[in-house]
């Protein structure tokens, strides 16, 4: 790190590299192009997003709101965001979007543009509450909704947008992004590191360019083992941790983590299943034993799903690690 | 009968509270923070089984030092909207001026946990938060799972049974008072069998006294009171089940709710019972009796709940003996102490998220899982820049670098720039057991 810099503010990359405008949109070409004509024409319809996290929902949302209001078009009260699972209930949501969509700014499109966020995160009940807000107010308001699964979104609502997929990013792609910031940071960057951050965030730009910035605060020049270790140090650290505390059977020490992991740092359950699943995958334990965990792991996640209790079923899990990971069995 | 000697002999003064003399300190203490505008914590929990003496301890202090106390009884249904209503009248009249002091008394407040509970609870704890005025919670149960929301930011002051030679004396004062005698060993008996609850030891002896029977026939009569089992108890039959009908039984007579048992059952088992492959297998059960639990709560199907008590209450116990797992003390359920002792870091690290999420433009959750852990490694590296950028506060920054030390030898340059974080990081609090270091 320079010093000097101390008292200057860091902006995250994902800020600072973030897409202005459509056309600095990566990947999602047929999706852009839709959206540009869309633009061009000013008919803008409800439009739901989907697609995995990190591949730029969010951002296309935003880049086509400025396209389409100018640079200007959240002061200027043309769009508002809002996030689904950070709302309390759908009476807030209702509330929020009346307040927004009552007026009609002056010298806009005739309409504001009302992006849910993680839509994905109601309810079915709510949802069908929501298609009602959506039908209330879709004089004055367009609504985006953007969600990991569409399967999650309701029919009524499905038919009611024009559908978006946006596809995970490709390699070639994301490795022109780092390229690019790597120019704009003075960062060294091999080539092999380059396929290490696609690996290990799969095709998640904003994970992606999170780790490189991680990764700079090591070293200025990148290279695939500092990309593993850091990626070791922000994710696995603490599940991996724990997986191996339960492999060692120290049990009590895996309660603690698996408390300090639910309820201290604000992670959700869902995503700690999904970091053990994916480091199942490359624990030293009988391959047969992993299958078998695999299906006890699909087991935990859809009774947290039912409302069981998640610590209780989550450390039941690792209790089962122990017994797996040794070969006798 | 003339006049409840419970309440002819109810102390008028502090020093009249028999025993739980560092109980009634803490409760001084507290009340004087109120008396400078400095309270430590809005409110205060009294908690221990009947008869220890802890609504006397508030009307006999209200009563030394000039309060009115305005007693509302939680098990009351409408017990938050009239418990807001106070609150806020107490406020306009204090700023009225000319008022006497007032706190609010909240009885029974473990008497909520029934039926509209979460409102109630829910209406309560934020009136703590926000109260002008002292509000005091009386609980016999203090572990009950619903009440969480009232344990955290109240201060909680424990009482204890009473010593039998502490009721005998006192019942002697009452006696001479009253100018009558009593053999002392009538007396100890009373004692003994009021297993330290002072209420109804001097009950008692009042009836004793004014039935005029003779103490023998009389102690037949009465008999001893069904005290409610303690957690202990329950926990003692459970881990020492050996069929599934002594788990069922063990269960369900339980005057505990079915969550209260599961956490208490839960936590001890990692005292009781060491070999993996055992807790292995208990966790299976346990987490099978806490899916039908939770579906019995979902669906609202309370017939399912006969699938749950028999292997909540056995599975210890069996799987305990299967293996000859010797066991230890049992002990509070340690989940309870952990959110206590990490709330502190909890709330840092849910005001540091909510300003990433803003800047972001990312929900609190994802703010967490995808940000988080990046922000912590570069803070941890000596990035201070970061911090800037969300205007994290030193607390908040301790709460989510954690107790880990930042461990590379080249951070150190870094390291002078971030002297906030490193100072607090051995400061920060450590959750029991947490890890050191990498």
């Amino acid at each position: 790190m320079k010093s000097g810099l101390a008292l200057q503010e860091t902006i995250p990359w994902i800020e600072k590299y973030r897409p202005r405008a459509l056309a600095q949109i990566i990947d999602q070409e047929a999706v852009v192009n839709s959206l540009k004509t869309i633009v061009s024409t000013r008919s803008v319809p409800h439009m739901l997003f989907t697609g995995p996290p990190g591949v730029g929902k969010t951002a296309t949302a935003h880049a086509f709101a400025s396209d389409l209001f100018g640079e200007r078009y959240v002061e200027d009260g043309h769009f508002m965001e809002i996030n689904a699972s950070d709302e309390r209930g759908i009476d807030v949501i209702r509330e929020k979007v009346k307040g927004f969509a009552r007026t009609i700014p002056i010298g806009g499109v005739g309409f504001k543009i009302l992006l849910l966020d993680e839509a994905d995160q109601l309810t079915a009940e709510a949802q069908h509450a929501f298609r009602r807000v959506m039908e209330q107010f879709s004089a004055t308001c367009r609504f985006i909704l953007a969600a990991n699964y569409s399967n999650r979104i309701i029919e009524p609502i499905q038919s009611r947008c024009a559908v978006f997929r946006f596809r995970p990013i490709e390699l070639e792609h994301i490795s022109k992004a780092v390229e690019r910031i790597a120019r704009g940071e003075g960062l060294q960057i091999a080539g092999s590191a380059v396929e290490a951050l696609y690996k290990v965030t799969e095709g998640d730009l904003r994970k992606c360019i999170n780790l490189l910035q991680a990764a700079s605060t090591y070293s200025r020049k990148i290279d695939e083992a500092l990309v593993y270790q850091v990626a070791g140090v922000v994710w696995a650290g603490e599940v991996r941790r724990l997986l191996e505390q339960a492999i060692a059977g120290k049990m009590e020490e895996v309660r603690n983590s698996l408390r300090t992991i639910l309820y201290v740092n604000g992670a959700s359950e869902r995503d700690l299943i999904s970091q053990i699943y994916r480091d199942i995958f490359y624990l030293s334990i009988p391959e047969k034993n992993k299958l078998e965990l695999l299906s006890l792991l699909g087991e935990v996640d859809f009774r947290i799903s039912q409302g069981a209790n998640p610590e209780i079923q989550l450390m039941m899990f690792l209790a089962h690690l122990y017994s797996a990971s040794k070969p006798g069995k | 009968m003339s006049l409840p000697w419970t309440e002819k002999y109810r102390p008028r003064r502090v020093s009249e509270v028999v025993g739980n003399e560092e109980a009634k300190k803490q409760f001084e203490e507290w009340i004087r923070g109120w008396e400078r505008g400095s309270p430590t914590h809005k409110a205060a929990l009294l908690v221990g089984p009947p008869g220890t003496g802890k609504t006397s301890l508030v009307l006999a202090y209200a009563n030394e030092t000039g309060y009115d106390v305005v007693e509302v009884n939680a098990s009351d249904e409408r017990s938050g909207e009239r418990l807001k209503s106070i609150v806020g009248e107490s406020v306009r009249q204090s700023t009225l001026g000319g008022t006497r002091r007032r706190m609010i008394l909240l009885d029974e407040v473990d008497g909520i946990a029934g039926r509209e509970a979460s409102g109630g609870v829910a209406t309560i704890s934020s009136l703590l938060k926000s109260t002008k005025i002292p509000i005091i919670m009386v609980a016999n149960d203090p572990w009950s799972q619903r009440l969480a929301p009232l344990r955290e930011g109240a201060l909680m002051i424990k009482f204890n049974k009473l010593r039998q030679r502490e009721i005998v004396n006192h019942l002697k004062k009452i006696l001479s008072a009253e100018k009558i005698s009593l053999d002392e060993g009538v007396l100890e008996e009373i004692a003994r069998r009021s297993e330290g609850d002072m209420r109804s030891a001097i009950n008692d002896a009042q009836l004793l006294v004014s039935s005029r029977v003779e103490p023998e026939a009389l102690l037949e009569i009465v008999g001893q009171r069904d005290r409610q089992k303690s957690s202990f108890t329950v926990l003692g039959e459970i881990f020492s089940s050996t069929s599934a009908a002594m788990g069922r039984n063990a269960v369900q007579g339980a005057d505990m709710e079915i969550e209260d048992i599961m956490l208490w059952v839960y936590d001890n088992i990692f005292n009781q019972i060491h070999t993996p492959s055992a807790l292995a297998e208990v966790l299976k059960l346990l987490a099978d009796a806490d899916l039908n639990y939770s579906r019995v709560k979902k669906f609202q199907r309370w017939e399912l709940l006969r699938y749950v008590a028999p292997v909540l209450g056995a599975a210890p116990g069996i799987v305990k003996n299967l293996y000859g797992e010797k066991g230890a003390r049992f002990e509070f359920p340690t989940h309870i102490r952990f959110m206590q002792q990490t709330r502190e870091q909890r709330q840092n690290i849910q005001s540091g998220l909510a300003k990433i999420s803003v800047k972001c433009g990312l929900s609190r959750v994802k703010a967490a899982t995808e940000v988080l852990p990046f922000i912590r490694a570069m803070i941890r590296k000596g990035e201070t820049g970061i911090i800037k950028y969300f205007s994290l506060t030193e607390e908040e920054v301790a709460a989510i670098i954690g107790p880990e030390r930042s461990v590379a030898p080249q951070a150190r340059p870094a390291a002078k720039a971030a002297p906030a974080a490193q100072k607090r990081v051995t400061r920060a609090q450590r959750p029991r057991g947490a890890r050191r270091s990498l």
